[in-house]
This record gives C-alpha cells, structure tokens and sequence, in this order.
C-alpha cells in the first residue's frame, strides 16, 4: 500500500486556486427539504466505533468505504458476535472522515483511511472484533458499578444480567462510556452470526431510494455544478469563457484545467459545460506523443527488446534463467490495454466552505488524501475540514482519487455557498485515471520430464508509481506493477521477474485488481501454452507444480465443481486459471462454446476460492459474482484508447457490460478455512480473461493473447 | 420559466424549470428532492434513470419534462405504494441482489412496468437489458424468477 500513500498527480492546487470567476451573477437560493433529521435523544457513544440509542439500537461506525462490497454488514456481523445483539438491532454508517495519525478509522493494517486493495476485512477482523468485546466488557462492568452488585455478565439481544436482572444496552450505555482500566477483553468465537449469511444492513435502503449516494446529497441552498476538461489530456484554460446563455446557468468559474459551469439545477450545468466546450481557449500540451496509442504501441514493443538495463526494475531474481539447454522452450507476448474505471456513478461531490470550515460529501475511498487537499485548497488546517462519506456508487479504485473533491471545494470556496459538482458521464469516461496498459514477455523452459527450469518475465507497463513520485526517477521499483508475477506460488526454477516503465503522461489510476489485473493473464496464458507444451492436462499441470496446501486446495475444490473430468457439453471446452492474491487463493473454470458468429460465449463460470475465515458467505460469493462480471466484460470488450492525448471512449455505447441476457452462470464453492481472513473484492476479476482464453484455445487451437477478444467496433462474442 | 403540474408517486406538486425539454430526470431529482432515479448515461443506454409512467417504463433521461404532464409517474421511491413494486421489492431484498445498489432503483422500476404488462418470472428477464457494473445478475435473475 506503499503506492497508495503517494499524492495523485494533476493539476497543482495552487493552479487551481488562480482561477477567477467571471461574471457571476449570484445565485439564488434554491431550498430543499433538509435531509432526515437527526434523531434528537441522546444516544450514547462508546469509543469510536459503536453507538447505542434509547431503543438499544446499535450503530457501528466504519472508517472503510460501503462500495458495494458489504464491508459495513461483514464488520457489523463482528460486532455483534460479541455484543451477542439480534441482527435488527445492529445498523451500519460511514464514519466522520479522518486523516493522519490518530485517525481511529484509519486502516489497522496500513495507517491510513483508504479503502482499496481487498483489505478492509484483512484489517479490521481482530481489531473490530477487539474494539466490540471491548464495549461488551465496559457494558458489563456499567452494570455493576450502577447497581453497585456483582456477577454481571452479557445477556442476549442487547442485554447485562446478573441472572435475576436484566438491563438494555441502552440503560447501562451512558456509565459503559467512561469505565476505564478494564484487562484486555477474551473474543467471543461463537458462530451466531460470523460465518453466516446474514442480511446486508444497507440492502433496504437500496432498494426504497432512500439510500444517499453522492450525487443524492441535498444541502439547502446549494447549487449545481459540472465541468469541462480540454478534450486534450493536459490541456489547460487560456481563458475563462462567458457564461453559456442558457436560462438557469449562473457563471462559470476558470478550475485551471477545466471550466465549472455553475446553475439552478444539474442539466443546464452538464449542457452549458458542453455548449462551451468549443469555446474555451485550451491551451494545449505542446507534445502529445506519450498519449497516443499507437505510439505508446510502439515504445512498448522497444523497451520489451531493447530497454537500456539502468530502466529495468528486476523485481525478483533467484539462479540465472536461461532457455539454453531447456528440452522445450517458450516465447511469447500478451498485450493488455489501458481501462476505464466507469462505475455506475460518475464522479460528483458537494462543498460547503466558508471562511473557517470546509464541509465535504463525497463518494469517496480515499478520506486520508482528501482531509489534507481539502484543508491545503481552502487555507485551513486540516480539522476544519469535515468529510462525510455517502454510499458508492461503484468505487473500483476510481474514488481513491480526490481531483472531483477538490473541484468541488474551489467552487463552493468561491461562490461562498454549497456546491454539489456533478461530472456527465462523458466527462467521467475522459478525464479518469486509467488502469495501465502492458505489454508483457514471458519466456519459458521445460526439461525432459516437463519440469519447468527457467521463467524470464518482462513486464512494460506504465507505472503509477512513477507516475506519482519524484519526476527523476527512471527506473521505480513499483511493486505494483509486478503484483501476481512476482512471488508466483509454483516450482519455476531459475526465474527473474522485470518491470519496464512505459513513459506516459496517460493519468494513471489503481483499478479493480491493480496489478494482478494484467499480470494474471499472462502468467496463466502462459502457463496453459506450457501445459499444452508438456502435453499435461493443465489443471494438473498446475496443480502439479504448487506445494501449498491451499493453492491445490482450490484448484481440487474447482476441478470437483467444474466436473472438469467429464466430458464438457458438445461444443463447448472448459479452461483454467489460478491466482494467489490478495490474502486469498482462487481457481476458476470457464465454459465456452461459440455463439452463432463464431464468437466467444461463456456459458459457466466454475469458482473456488479460499479467502479464510468466511465472515459472510453471500457476500463472498456476491463478490464472486461481481468480479466475474467485471473481469468478463473487460476481456470481451474493454479498452482505453487515446488519439493525440485525446481520450476515445465517451460513453457506454462504446464500453458495453454484460447483461442480464449474457451472464454466464456462475457456479461457487467456499473452501473452508481457519486461516487469517484475505480479500476477495478483487480476486475473482484477474482470473476472468486467462480462464477464457485457456478454454478458446482448448476449443479453437486459437491461441488469443492480447485484451480485448473483441476490441474498436466489432463487440462480438457472448 | 415553464410551470409543470406533475404526478409523482399519487402526488400533485407544481414546479418551474428553467427549459421546457429539461429532461424529467433532472426535475425529479434538482426539484422535486426524487433522487431515487439515477444518472448514468444520459444517452437511454444503463437505465439506471428508469421511472414508470402510466404503467410503462421510460428513461427519465430522454423524456422531457413537458410530456410527462398528466401522466402517473412511479419512482423507486413510490414502489412500496405498489403491488408490483413492493413483490419486485421484497423480492430484491430476499435475494440479496444489490451490491453498490446504484443501478437498482431503474432494475426494479423496469421490473414493476414488466409485471404491469403482464409479463411474470424469467419472461421479465429478456426485457431488462440494463448495465449493472458491480454485476448482480445472478441474483436479478433469480429474484425474477419468483416474480
Ligand atoms: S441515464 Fe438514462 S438510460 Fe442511462
Ligand atoms: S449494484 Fe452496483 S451497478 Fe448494479
């Protein structure tokens, strides 16, 4: 998580503090319903993480992000493991953003309040559960102090007794607050709600409307705005535009990189930012050669023969690789693109600054980077700033960003009234932070008994590190960019593992399965052809080559689950991959057959995955199902691609998801485990393409070794 | 500025827009404080925006204010009012389908203007041709299925 501590690249906030507004006329208040009030008793906070009102309703507050994963309802579970609760009582909310040291909600296991990486239950399952117990054991000592009595103990549903009395939560709450001095308290391990598939916490308000995302928050007197970039990556205003003449616009405020186009309501500050597009005077890069496909293309391809050794980072090195004497070589390459993050919400925020606070609402994963931006951009210390994180709408690593925030911010600095900052979803496709592209080389030897005795692996690859660090640096050793091939759990022999920075000024971003998302499929593409080289059946070659109980676990687990030693359908051919990541193993089986065209279709989609301890096995499985979906969408049809510094794709008409028609089934399996919790968010996304690959190249003999199998136009398949 | 009366979940309530083909998306949620229909495309591609009117679905993004006079809209807000709505709702929530939940109030309003056509169980599924990013098909699809 190195990386992710780095600031975001763009524009300099100072830059964005030059901008002026022009001609603004000022707005006129536009009055909404406050939102639901707070409940106006006194409920009780005990520590930082749990709250409990007169009706004994408990509310945990989480520092991660609520994207969709079903973190807040898998902490919640913790809790009420050991506050031993009935399930209605337990609620879940975002917890008041912090940053820096100190900050309660921080990450346990990296310090800061970020969600990203599949780590928020790797971090948070024994400190969540400590930090319950903990309130348990001050609930029970209330109790006794209150009473003045001994022999105190939990009760069930929300209750202390003493075996003839029985008190709430809620009546002992307010002394538990200050009780001190307690030993460290003993964790509950009983199953009642751990390792159960209960009911998401946010699940009713998503299906009534009344859950907030950032684009539903409502501040009296705010108005809207949204933005327009250059079209050209890097460009900047020459000038600050006149207001567009259409009725409800107010002004338009210069952000330096884009225009702010402020009105009376979301539409006419999307269409006036679009019916000024071609009016602003963008001042352009003066070379736009680094983003640009086509010659991005081409650098690639040299830097993977030719790269000078001072710009090769060798992430892992053990004997010396080499394919002489091997009885069977291997050389191929695998091309991925750079991908857009498009989550279901595009990028929005509301401010509230005045002269001494800075009152934020974002859909956002990144709280530690956006309390410091926040407080830089308006003068103020960092704990005027009050962030309230609202539901995601999709965050894939796209909200770890602050750049919408800050937008906002400067709006609402300058206005001196609430912002709520809206991008279109065009703006959203051009101006995000893109998953890098790579072009990857993987040379192999096997010997005589198809032992494998050499990998050299070269990976060029934009990097986000450098991206993000000190400019002098040529040759970063981004870990990042070598996660799922540094580190590979199977008998390789002699290997080295090199990462080549591809130079681009393309904003780079973390998406769903970082580095994993391009390494995975070469490593198993590759490993496949060198299965089809050995002639071994290649989940046995895999299997084969892993010492780790739990690697062959899972591929055993998906191997029993695929009937993977039966026959497939008439048509259709089955393939398979295998990622360690993320604190957790998977193995997944693609069924593919092909559609009337000719094209790929995926019917099945076999998984085992071995996460640990299963906090909720629905949510595990609902993270299967998504990550099946999102890696099998970008394998089909995504890509990124730039003409000039000009981004290419707009919208989703040409950047499809699957459908409910086109979604293969998806068949799960949960392998048991006591091991430490590991993530699984991302898991399942990296493993999607090699699968489907491996399984066209079993049906077709058609090995396909660049992403998407369907890019431009075409959009065939499923 | 224009003047509409519109009918939203069974109540009247007047409002003025600055632009007569301000798309009814915006009004129900910039005016109206209805921000259960989404923003997502703005082009009747992701059909996170679907409401119901006069019993048939419609992309809040694409009709304009004007033509939604005199019409019964149906929000997701309004959904538990409804007979459909609440079985498409009760159904959502037994099977757990939303994961980030952005895309589910215009799945469940196609949903409910499927069984107002009529249309019961997986005959509804062909119909719904909707993006969900964070992918809970698997269980739209088993949530139709009871329907
Ligand atoms: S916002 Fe209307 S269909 Fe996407
Ligand atoms: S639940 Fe997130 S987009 Fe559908």
């Amino acid at each position: 998580m190195d990386d992710l501590a780095a600031p975001a690249n763009g524009p300099n906030r100072r830059d964005l503090l030059k901008g002026a507004a022009a001609s603004f006329i000022l707005p006129f208040a536009v009055s909404f319903a406050p939102r639901r009030a707070e409940a106006a008793a006194t409920p009780v906070q005990i520590g930082a993480f749990i709250r409990i009102d007169e009706t004994n309703t408990v509310t945990l507050s989480i520092g991660s992000t609520e994207m969709g994963q079903g973190i807040m309802t898998g902490l919640a579970q913790l809790v009420a493991e050991q506050l031993q609760v009935n399930w209605s009582q337990m609620r879940g909310e975002h917890a008041i953003g912090g940053s820096g040291a100190g900050n309660p909600y921080a990450n346990p296991l990296f310090h800061a309040q970020i969600t990203g990486g599949s780590t928020s239950m790797m971090g948070w399952y024994n400190p969540m559960r400590t930090a319950a117990a903990t309130v348990r054991d001050m609930l029970i000592q209330a109790a006794a102090q209150q009473t003045n009595t001994t022999g105190w103990k939990l009760g069930t549903g929300g209750t202390v007794t003493n075996g003839t009395t029985t008190l709430t939560f809620a009546a002992v709450a307010a002394t538990a607050a200050s009780v001190s001095g307690l030993p460290a308290p003993v964790l509950a391990t009983t199953t009642k709600f751990v390792g159960q598939r209960m009911p998401r916490l946010d699940i009713p308000a998503k299906v009534n409307g009344s859950a907030v995302f950032g684009m539903d928050v409502q501040v009296p007197g705010m108005v809207f705005a949204s933005v327009v970039h250059c079209p050209t990556i890097g460009g900047t205003v020459g000038a600050t535009p006149a207001k567009p003449s259409r009725p409800g616009v107010l002004g338009v405020i210069n952000l330096g990189n884009a225009v702010a186009v402020i009105a009376t309501n979301t539409w006419t500050a999307i269409k006036g930012a679009s019916d000024i597009e071609r009016n602003v005077s963008w001042v352009l890069p003066a070379d736009t050669s680094r983003m640009d496909s086509a010659s991005l293309g081409a650098t690639a391809q040299n830097l993977l023969t030719s790269a000078s050794s001072g710009s090769v980072y060798v992430a892992e090195a053990s004997g010396t690789p080499t394919l002489a004497g091997a009885a069977k070589t291997f050389d191929q390459t695998y091309k991925l693109p750079f991908l857009a993050h498009a989550c279901m919400e595009v990028m929005n925020c509301t401010a509230s600054v005045t002269a001494d606070r800075c009152e934020i609402w974002a859909p956002t994963q990144g709280q530690e980077f956006i309390i410091p931006a926040a407080a830089a951009a308006c003068g103020l210390s960092n704990d005027k700033v009050v962030l309230h994180t609202t539901y995601l709408g999709g965050g894939f690593g796209r909200k770890i960003e602050s750049d919408y925030v800050l937008q906002a911010v400067q709006c609402s600095k300058q206005l001196g009234v609430p912002v709520k900052l809206i991008w279109s979803r065009e703006q959203d496709f051009q101006n995000d932070r893109f998953r890098p592209s790579a072009l990857i080389r993987v040379q192999a030897g096997l010997d005589a008994s198809n032992n494998m005795t050499a990998l050299i692996y070269r990976n060029v690859s934009p990097s986000i590190k450098l991206q993000r660090g000190p400019s002098s640096v040529s040759n970063p050793e981004d870990t990042g960019a070598v996660a799922g091939a540094k580190g590979l759990p199977y008998s390789i022999g002699a290997r080295q593992i090199e990462h080549v920075a591809l130079p681009t000024d393309i904003p780079l971003g973390y998406w769903r399965s970082v580095g994993e998302s391009y390494n995975t499929f070469a490593v198993e593409s590759a490993i496949d052809e060198l299965a089809k080289l050995a002639v071994i059946n290649p989940l046995n070659f895999r299997r084969d080559r892993l010492t780790d109980p739990r690697a062959k676990g899972v591929l055993t687990a998906v191997e029993t689950l695929s009937g993977w030693k039966n026959l497939p359908p008439t048509g259709y051919q089955r393939g398979v991959a295998f990622l360690k990541g993320f604190g957790s193993y998977v193995a997944m089986v693609a069924e593919v057959g092909k559609t009337s065209t000719g094209t790929i279709r995926v019917s099945k989609i076999y998984v085992a995955v071995d996460c640990g301890v299963v906090v909720n096995p629905d949510q595990v499985e609902a993270q299967m199902q998504g990550g099946i979906a999102h890696g099998l969408a970008a394998a089909m049809w995504h890509q990124a691609t730039f003409v000039a510094g000009v981004p290419q794709v707009r919208n989703f008409n040409n950047y499809p998801y699957l459908k409910l028609q086109t979604m293969p089934t998806v068949l799960i399996k949960l392998v048991a485990s006591t091991a430490a919790p590991g993530g699984v968010g991302e898991t399942a996304v990296p493993v999607v393409a090699p699968a489907v690959a491996n399984a066209w190249a079993k049906l077709t003999n058609t090995r396909l070794r660049s992403l998407p199998f369907y890019p431009g136009t075409t959009m065939g398949g499923l | 500025m224009p003047t509409y009366t519109l009918n939203v979940n069974g109540v009247n309530r007047t409002v003025s827009v600055p632009e007569a083909s301000m798309p009814l998306l915006w009004v129900l949620r910039d005016f109206m404080g209805f921000t259960g229909a989404k923003y997502g495309c703005g082009i009747e591609v992701c059909g996170a925006c679907t409401v119901i009117m006069d019993n048939q679905r419609e992309h809040a993004c694409k009709v304009d204010v004007s033509s939604a006079v005199g019409k019964k809209i149906l929000t997701v807000e309004g959904l538990s009012g409804d007979v459909d709505g609440a079985k498409a709702q009760a159904a959502w929530v037994t099977n757990q389908v939303p994961q980030c939940g952005f895309c589910q109030p215009g799945m469940l309003t196609a949903t409910t203007a499927a069984m107002k056509a009529g249309h019961h169980g997986s005959e509804i599924a062909p119909e719904i041709k909707h993006i969900c990013v964070c992918g809970t098909y698997p269980r739209i699809n088993k949530a139709l299925g009871g329907l």
